[in-house]
């Protein structure tokens, strides 16, 4: 497994925003979590990569536990050096890209690989060389996020995390903050990564891209999965209510 | 490129401005003869404020430090230094009340009697000219410093020139910054608060006026605007044994120095001013 | 008074107004950094003394503090002050203008957003990176305007240090202006301070046009 993630509790105050939630995603897996906004869909993402601290569960990557539950039920987590090397096996692009506006495209690209993976100059701009051709870049690799337009901000986000070559790729509403103009070139460079069998898991509420690249579909709602299944399942033949009236809701 | 611009005409305008006002300043023969002459453009009224003495102050329980200066001031005007000094100001000759044949003889220490390595901090304000101020040559000067030399110089002593905040001179002679306040320092209303040395001075408060202003009494300040410098004696007068005669001015300008004052009389914005005559003389020197 | 003569006179003044200047920046800048650090500390009762003392530095007038500066340690532990006064000056100036910008450096950090955080820790930065690579550079170019207003207030702020009567050149300027019964001295510290003040602009100018680069 490359994530597995068990019995996930998460309050906000008062508020239970993920109650109970298991998931495990195995190798060249690409699975879109859908559901209604406040479902806990991001909150998931955000458990999954260290943002937010759970409250109870397990979450293991390539089967080494990152935090586990001990006996009095609640979660428990690794040292803070060895969280950061657990954080070398994934990778978040963010809804709103969150790119560092003083880095040029490259160096937003090659910073972290230098200086946080200390790997060698030539080896990480022959590869951000190769990641920025295959997102369509290669002309912005000098030129300053404030100067692209959106969906380039996106993809080099998307690079920025590759650059890191992680074992699994999340992505948290990847196009909700972009014009729908420019949404397409995003999903054209998501979905080239999962014919190239990358692992990734993304929250979306594309539904027909999410058809069409994903091998499983998790629909949430209320801090729970309510139903999950390959793509045909969930969207032609839902068996809960609740997705069924979602799915309703957002054809109309 | 704009900035540049405005830039090049404030500095114009700066320096046109300084250039005017030095002419005002410094070519005093010019002015002169554009006025009528022998007819000074300002005087004192006749009827002054009051009198105050000068002495020098001392912290509180210093009497030997006191007795030790004041017998040194003693034996300056005995031997003749003092006149000399004297000589060199002619604006405060008139109101030095110390003469050889009036000194009494007592408590005069020996020439070169005092510690030779102990240094007399003397504290004075470095703008009240001619008392204390910066000389023409940028050095310390006046005439209460020359004296306060001399004196220093006939103990044996080193002397150090401390100048000070006027406001915050209490602080400094309290915490031991400077070993007397000596700078035409006015003893009326401060007799408990230091322990005095010798009295050097009688100067008298007077309302200085344009002379074409018709103003002649102390009764024609009714409803004038006068100007005074904070914390002088002019001003303790006016809030103290003057009190009555400043309420019928319409208004009591204080400024932090004279100098200021002078130029608000120049051009108008004040009727008069009340000053110690010594200060005064000095301040219209230039126009007479 | 010869122009030769004013202006060797001031030009000592301006010698020590500088001084003032030069080493209250020095100082204050990496002092307001700790205090800003100190502000947003996580333990409450280093915030609430760090509040406190930017709420005397920021609501005292800074001549009451130099008073209080120089003369405090006479009249609270009756201690020798001889020799202290210019080490008071810049104790003062500095301490006040520490809790100055400490405040600008607390508002340039609170405007990074969250996410920019969020991203330096999802791509490994660890602590000191993310402040000293991604959130500093960005910090140091929204509050640079904020600091250019409070160096200039520092150039003219200087004239202070006569309350300690220390002879910078506003309170030679007086003291010329006096013995001269003329205002020539008061223009040529207004040239000095326009002057001075235009250079720090300048400067700050420049400063800013290096980080145009991204906005």
């Amino acid at each position: 497994m490359v994530l597995e993630m068990k019995g996930i509790k998460k309050s906000f105050g008062q508020l239970e925003v993920l109650r109970d939630i298991s998931l495990q995603v195995s190798p060249g897996e690409v699975i879109s979590i859908i559901g209604p906004s406040g479902s806990g869909k991001s909150t998931l993402l955000r458990c999954a990569t260290f943002l937010e601290r759970i409250d109870a569960g397990e979450i293991s990557y390539l089967d080494v536990p990152a935090v586990t539950t001990n006996a009095q039920g609640t979660a428990e987590y690794v040292g803070n050096a060895e969280l950061r090397k657990m954080k070398q096996n994934f990778g978040l692009v963010f809804q709103q890209f969150n790119l560092f506006p003083h880095y040029s495209v490259m160096k937003n690209i090659t910073d972290a690989p230098l200086h946080v993976q200390k790997r060698s100059r030539e080896e990480v701009f022959a590869e951000a060389e190769e990641i920025l051709k295959k997102m369509d870049l290669t002309k912005r690799a000098d030129a300053y996020p404030c100067q692209l337009s959106g969906g380039q901000q996106q993809r080099v986000a998307i690079a920025r995390a590759l650059a890191l070559k992680p074992s699994i790729l999340f992505f948290d509403e990847p196009t909700s903050a972009l014009d729908p103009e420019l949404t397409g070139e995003v999903l054209k460079v998501i979905r080239q990564l999962a014919e190239e069998k990358m692992t990734m898991v993304v929250v979306t509420h594309e539904m027909p891209f999410a058809k069409a690249v994903s091998n499983r579909v998790i629909f949430m709602d209320g801090g729970v999965i309510v139903e999950q299944g390959t793509p045909e399942q969930v969207f032609e033949n839902p068996q809960q209510e609740r997705t069924k009236q979602f799915l309703r809701n957002y054809q109309q | 490129m704009n900035m540049k611009k405005t830039l090049c005409l404030v500095f114009a305008l700066v320096m046109t401005l300084s250039l005017s006002a030095c002419g005002g300043g410094s070519t005093t023969g010019g002015s002169a003869s554009s006025s009528d002459a022998g007819n000074a453009k300002y005087v004192f009224l006749e009827e002054d404020l009051g009198v105050e003495t000068y002495a020098i102050g001392f912290r509180l329980g210093d009497e030997e430090l006191a007795k030790t200066v004041s017998g040194a001031v003693k034996a300056l005007v005995l031997n003749g230094k003092f006149d000399e000094i004297a000589a060199k100001y002619p604006d405060i000759k008139d109101y030095l009340c110390l003469k050889a044949e009036d000194i009494d003889q007592s408590d005069i220490p020996a020439q070169g009697s005092g510690d030779s390595n102990y240094t007399f901090k003397h504290g004075f304000d470095l703008s009240y000219p001619p008392y204390s101020y910066l000389k023409e040559d940028g050095t310390v000067g006046g005439f209460d410093v020359e004296v306060c030399q001399a004196a220093c110089e006939y103990l044996g002593w080193k002397y150090e020139a401390v100048p000070l905040n006027w406001e915050a001179k209490d602080m400094e002679l309290n915490a031991g910054s400077c070993d007397c306040i000596w700078s035409g320092f006015t003893k009326e209303g401060r007799e408990d608060k230091y322990t005095w040395g010798i009295t050097y001075s009688n100067n008298t408060q007077g309302i200085l006026v344009a002379a074409d202003s018709g103003i002649k009494t102390l009764a024609d300040l009714s409803g004038k605007v006068v100007g005074v410098q904070i914390d002088t004696s002019a001003a303790e007068m006016l809030e103290d044994s003057q009190a009555d005669l400043a309420k019928t001015f319409s208004e009591l300008k204080t400024y932090e120095t004279y100098t200021v004052a002078y130029n608000d009389l120049k051009a108008g914005a004040i009727d008069a001013i009340a000053i110690d005559m010594t200060s005064g003389a000095y301040l219209i020197a230039d126009e007479s | 008074m010869s122009w030769a003569t004013m202006l060797t006179t001031m030009g000592e003044g301006m010698l020590r107004t500088s001084a003032i200047f030069f080493l209250t920046v020095l100082f204050s800048m990496p002092l307001g950094m700790i205090v800003m650090l100190l502000r947003r500390s996580r333990f409450s009762v280093v915030r609430w003394i760090m509040k406190i003392y930017i709420a005397v530095m920021r609501g005292t007038p800074l001549m009451l503090q130099l008073l209080a500066w120089y003369f405090g340690p006479y009249y609270l532990f009756g201690m020798s002050i001889r020799g202290y006064r210019f080490t008071a000056i810049i104790i003062g100036f500095t301490m006040n203008y520490a809790a100055y910008f400490a405040e600008i450096y607390r508002g340039g950090i609170e405007a990074i957003p969250n996410g920019q955080y969020e991203a330096a820790d999802v791509l490994g930065y660890n602590k000191v990176q993310t402040f000293f690579k991604i959130i500093l550079p960005q910090v140091i170019k929204t509050i640079l305007p904020a600091i250019t207003n409070e160096v200039i207030t520092l150039v003219k702020d200087t004239s202070l240090a006569f309350a300690l009567a220390y002879n910078e050149m506003f309170a030679l300027a007086k003291q010329i202006a006096a013995s001269q019964t003329s205002f020539t001295p008061y223009v040529v510290a207004g040239v000095f301070y326009f002057i001075a003040n235009y250079l720090v602009a300048f400067i700050m100018e420049r400063i800013e046009k290096a980080f145009d680069y991204y906005q």
